[in-house]
């Protein structure tokens, strides 16, 4: 049996206005029920990764395959956990959870008894009439995690699920995530930037590279679980891939420095009569690195 | 775990809780000025500050207001002006609501469209009037026309500007669970706009009510507003209160029972 899923040179490049080369022939694999997190510089497209792989986005070239087949858009057996939560505020907890039954058709008592399982799962058990606003942040992941869960998923993605959370809660849920993850044998794949986060769930690391992402390196976490972030193991782990990171964000100062020189240097060539239409561009061409148009291009997209 | 979780249960029911009981005795502070304002009025007649000629007692136009609102034809009249205000309103929705949702999830259509609208929306509706008049006569059609143009642009605003708001995210997880496009526009960008769709309605609504009024007053169109002008014209000023004072009730209790209920259940969640 392969990989559960599996990357293979999956590139992304964005039409809209800039031209934006997010990934770059990302490729690896993923076990049944492993548990693989993905670290990368801020705006490399680690969340647009996750995106392809929900099947919610589309690889310029490239593919992503779910069990050999490929994902050609949202599948049945792929579930996804939201950075801001992801919840209909007009709907309870409980209306929340049923969302996804809901869009399968699955009747309304079976879904009912379903999401309330989930919700119980999750410890919101008493919480099922209450609206999202009357929640808290971590009690609002948690009805997030049981929406994902309640279609029964194989892979379950977690966009930056923690991060909106304050680090007590966080750590809570993390926690608890692991248990989930221990006890359904489900696949999970959690996009984070937070380092010790991504070490403490995962069976393997997948390090990204600046824009364009290229995998810089895999790293298989073999500790026990669960596990402590004060272990020597550990504290070397982290401090690899905190370095891993670092490097590519001298890599990516000195292309931008490289690239401004070579403006400057073709600014010369061109012996200025025409000084205004370079200094435009290479204005244009920083502020088209440091705000990246990806979201207006998704937006275009989902609608 | 368990604990704290069943105290923040507890403090989440006992704050809605105390909102809904200060709601109820809130929610009725407006009769006090409002009595106020009618017992004022009633002295200024009284004691001759205005002449009776020019402002009749509110005591004998609550008199006539009750004699007047047993006669089916009065009834009628607002009945009438009522109908051609609700026929306007949903030829306002029905053509605002789509047009707006598309501009407010596509740019370009947005950049196109817009400033047109808000170029018409810039004329005073009722310069309109004259021409409407003369294409479909001064009677229903050209009221509901009317009404319609002026409940068009509240509507049109409020919409788009609630879809431009929808968070990215929901469009996301509505293709993650696979949602189609019908279930993707009832389940989540109807009630994710419904509280701006809402203000819009009510202030259509308002327009709404101003616009029918002055054509039936303009035109001597059948209906309520050509009654006050006809009361008014013909010097029987209370008779012209009542019809305002029942205008009044009949905004007062839709904007309160319809609108009210619209707004309460958006208020549980947003």
């Amino acid at each position: 049996m392969g990989p559960h899923v599996e990357l293979e040179n999956v590139s992304k490049f964005y039409e809209a206005r800039d031209k934006t080369h997010a990934l770059h022939e990302v490729s690896f694999g993923i076990d049944h029920g492993e548990f693989v997190t993905i670290v990368g510089p801020s705006g490399c497209g680690k969340s647009t990764l996750l995106k392809i792989m929900a099947g919610i986005d589309a690889p310029t070239s490239g593919e992503v395959r779910f069990q050999g087949g490929p994902v050609r858009g949202p599948h049945d057996k792929i579930s996804m956990v939201f950075q801001g939560f992801g919840l209909f505020p007009w709907r309870t907890v409980l209306e929340n959870v049923e969302y996804g039954l809901e869009m399968r058709k699955t009747p309304k008592p079976d879904r009912r008894a379903r999401s309330r399982e989930y919700i119980e799962m999750v410890g919101l058990a008493g919480y099922e009439h209450m609206y999202p606003k009357q929640l808290s942040g971590g009690m609002r992941q948690r009805v997030g995690i049981a929406r994902a869960l309640a279609v029964e998923p194989e892979v379950v993605l977690m966009d930056e699920a923690f991060s909106a959370i304050d680090e007590v809660t966080a750590d809570v849920l993390r926690e608890e995530v692991a248990d989930i993850h221990k006890e359904t044998g489900k696949t999970f794949v959690l996009v984070t930037h937070n380092l010790s986060e991504a070490i403490e769930l995962a069976d393997k690391v997948v390090v990204l590279s600046s824009r364009p992402a290229k995998v810089k390196k895999i790293l298989p976490i073999s500790l026990e679980r669960p596990r402590d972030r004060t272990h020597s193991l550990f504290v070397h782990m982290h401090h690899d891939i905190l370095h891993l990171l670092k490097e590519e964000l001298e890599n990516t100062l000195i292309r931008h420095k490289l690239r401004e020189i070579r403006e400057v240097q073709s600014l010369h060539d061109m012996e200025a009569p025409k000084k205004e239409t370079p200094t435009r561009e290479r204005s244009n061409s920083v502020a088209a690195a440091s705000s990246p148009s990806k979201a207006n291009a998704i937006r275009e997209e989902t609608i | 775990m368990e604990v704290s979780v069943e105290k923040q249960k507890a403090l989440a029911l006992s704050l809605t809780g105390r909102v809904l009981s200060e709601n109820m005795l809130t929610n009725y502070l407006w009769v006090i000025p409002l009595g106020m304002g009618f017992v004022a009025w009633e002295l200024i007649t009284r004691l001759n500050l205005v002449p009776q000629a020019n402002l009749p007692t509110f005591s004998g136009v609550l008199g006539v207001f009750f004699l007047s609102i047993q006669q089916p034809s009065f009834l009628l009249r607002i009945a009438h002006s009522f109908l051609n205000l609700s026929l306007g309103l949903m030829l306002a929705f029905a053509t605002a609501l789509p047009i707006a949702f598309v501009a407010g999830s596509k740019n370009k259509f947005d950049l196109t469209f817009t400033p047109l609208i808000m170029l018409f929306g810039a004329l005073p509706d009722l310069s309109f009037l004259p021409l409407l008049v003369l294409w479909f006569g001064a009677g229903s059609v050209a009221a509901v026309i009317m009404a319609s143009l002026a409940g068009f642009f509240p509507i049109y605003f409020t919409v788009r500007d609630g879809t431009r708001n929808i968070p990215k995210e929901l469009f996301e997880v509505t293709s993650v669970f696979k949602s189609n496009r019908l279930s993707t526009f009832t389940k989540m960008v109807l009630p994710a706009i419904s509280p701006h769709m809402f203000s819009g309605l009510r202030l259509a609504y308002d327009f709404g009510w101003e616009i029918i009024i002055a054509i039936e007053i303009a035109t001597r169109a059948a209906g309520i507003g050509s009654f006050i002008e006809g009361s008014v014209s013909g010097g029987s000023l209370d008779s012209g209160f009542a019809a305002i004072l029942a205008i009044a009730l009949v905004a007062v209790v839709v904007d309160r029972v319809f609108f009210g209920s619209l707004e309460s259940w958006a208020k549980k969640w947003a």
